[in-house]
């Protein structure tokens, strides 16, 4: 491959779009060369700050209403205020899970969680599970947890910050019982996955729509799934790892 | 079901997606609700068309709806700049200075910096990095062949390297003083 060729698929790369052939040829010619690979770490780093501190501008809730009346023809959602949301919700869980089935790129442990995570949220939206002890006060909901799990998750209501927390759920992913903080803001449900351990790739994700939060604080992993957009979801990871 | 119930199903979901570009391009909170509006109302009528999935079909339709509002209110902007593949690789430099210290860009001066890029670079950026798409999602989108989807993509971000660097050695100055 040659110096000029290597440079432009540097962008391919670093965006997961190589084949497999190209990727290796790629890889070979970045363990040889470090300006490359200098390159190549400065590229990722410029790609990750960009996801991480770009503004994610999210509709303001008037324009929903606007359109609402807007549609032709009834609105259609059961106008009871507690499952408004849902039906919405579910339908993009779902479709997340179908595009996570499908369009999944890299096969591997990490990529395999994070597809776990997103189905549990799609299923615990669709359904009714969605909350095992429905509580916003945190000594109700941290007692049921540690009660039914081998650890100790840190729990806490972030209503004044605009996080309300609804309650919790157990749930299963990647082998091991975890514990999950169902949170409510404006019309979007986050789900806060939390296991001990820690996880060799902290950052935001995103899968159709749908944002992945991970992070690690003082030996536990949290990963908040949620349609929520990106800036907002970091705010309550931060929050989190600060309570914790 | 009804047509709308599905629509609300969905496409609504995907309004956060869509208010987000719509904001990156006309870079103002209320035009972008405005053509949001108009965009969804343009969806729910060809709503019979959509096949396979609703964001990207979503996003093509708020995209042109933006392209043809700035078109009407800043013309200047889809007419100016160089474009295809010869005029980008021609100011492209060969060793492209990608290079800036991601853990010094500020927030503020990021988003600055976003805002500031030329339409057509600003599109594939927002798409690919804040949208997660795929190339050919985006090719489909912007409606350009992928191997402009690359080349927009390798210079939306050298540009945004060299003028986050240019920010942050005044800023550097200015503090110096």
């Amino acid at each position: 491959m040659k110096p000029e060729e290597a440079a432009r698929l540097l962008h391919a790369y670093v965006d997961r779009e190589l084949d497999a052939a190209k990727s290796l040829e790629l890889e070979a010619q970045l363990a040889a060369d470090p300006a490359l690979r200098e390159r190549f770490e400065r590229l990722r780093e410029l790609s990750a700050g960009i996801r991480e501190k770009a503004d994610y501008h999210a509709a303001p809730s008037s324009l929903a209403a606007r359109l609402s009346a807007a549609l032709p023809g009834a609105a259609s959602i059961a106008p009871r205020r507690a499952t408004r949301w849902i039906l919405p919700a579910a339908a993009a869980a779902l479709a997340a899970a179908l595009a996570v089935g499908i369009a999944l790129v890299r096969p591997g442990d990490e990529d395999a969680l994070l597809r776990e995570m997103v189905a549990s949220h799609v299923r615990s939206t669709l359904g009714n599970r969605l909350i095992d002890v429905a509580s916003s006060d945190q000594h109700t909901v941290k007692p049921w947890l540690s009660a039914r799990l081998p650890f100790s998750p840190p729990v806490a209501d972030f209503s004044p910050e605009g996080f309300e927390l609804a309650g919790a759920r157990l749930d299963y992913v990647g082998g091991r019982p975890v514990a999950v903080l169902v949170y409510k803001r404006r019309q979007h449900l986050i789900d806060a996955f939390i296991w001990p351990g820690s996880g060799p790739r902290d950052g935001a994700y995103s899968r159709d729509g749908f944002n992945v939060e991970r992070s690690s604080a003082e030996g536990m992993r949290i990963c908040l799934v949620s349609d929520l957009n990106r800036n907002e979801l970091s705010d309550l990871a931060r929050l989190l790892i600060a309570r914790r | 079901m009804t047509d709308r119930r599905r629509f609300e199903q969905q496409v609504l979901p995907h309004i956060d997606a869509a208010f987000n570009l719509a904001r990156w391009l006309t870079r103002n909170d209320h035009d972008a609700e405005d053509v949001v509006q108009d965009a969804m109302l343009r969806a729910y009528r060809h709503f019979e068309g959509l096949r396979g999935e609703a964001r990207p079909w979503l996003l093509a339709i708020v995209r042109n709806a933006c392209f043809s509002w700035i078109r009407r209110n800043r013309p200047a902007e889809v007419a100016a700049g160089p474009d295809g593949e010869a005029a980008e690789a021609a100011t492209a430099p060969a060793d492209g200075p990608e290079a800036l210290l991601a853990r010094e860009l500020d927030r503020r001066m990021l988003n600055e910096a976003i805002a500031a890029l030329p339409l057509q670079f600003r599109e594939v950026l927002i798409l690919r990095e804040l949208e997660d798409l795929s190339y050919r999602e985006i090719a489909r989108i912007a409606d350009v062949p992928i191997g402009t989807v690359m080349s927009r993509l390798a210079r939306a971000r050298r540009l945004l390297a060299e003028s986050v660097r240019v920010i942050a050695v005044a800023s550097r100055l200015q503090t110096e003083k």
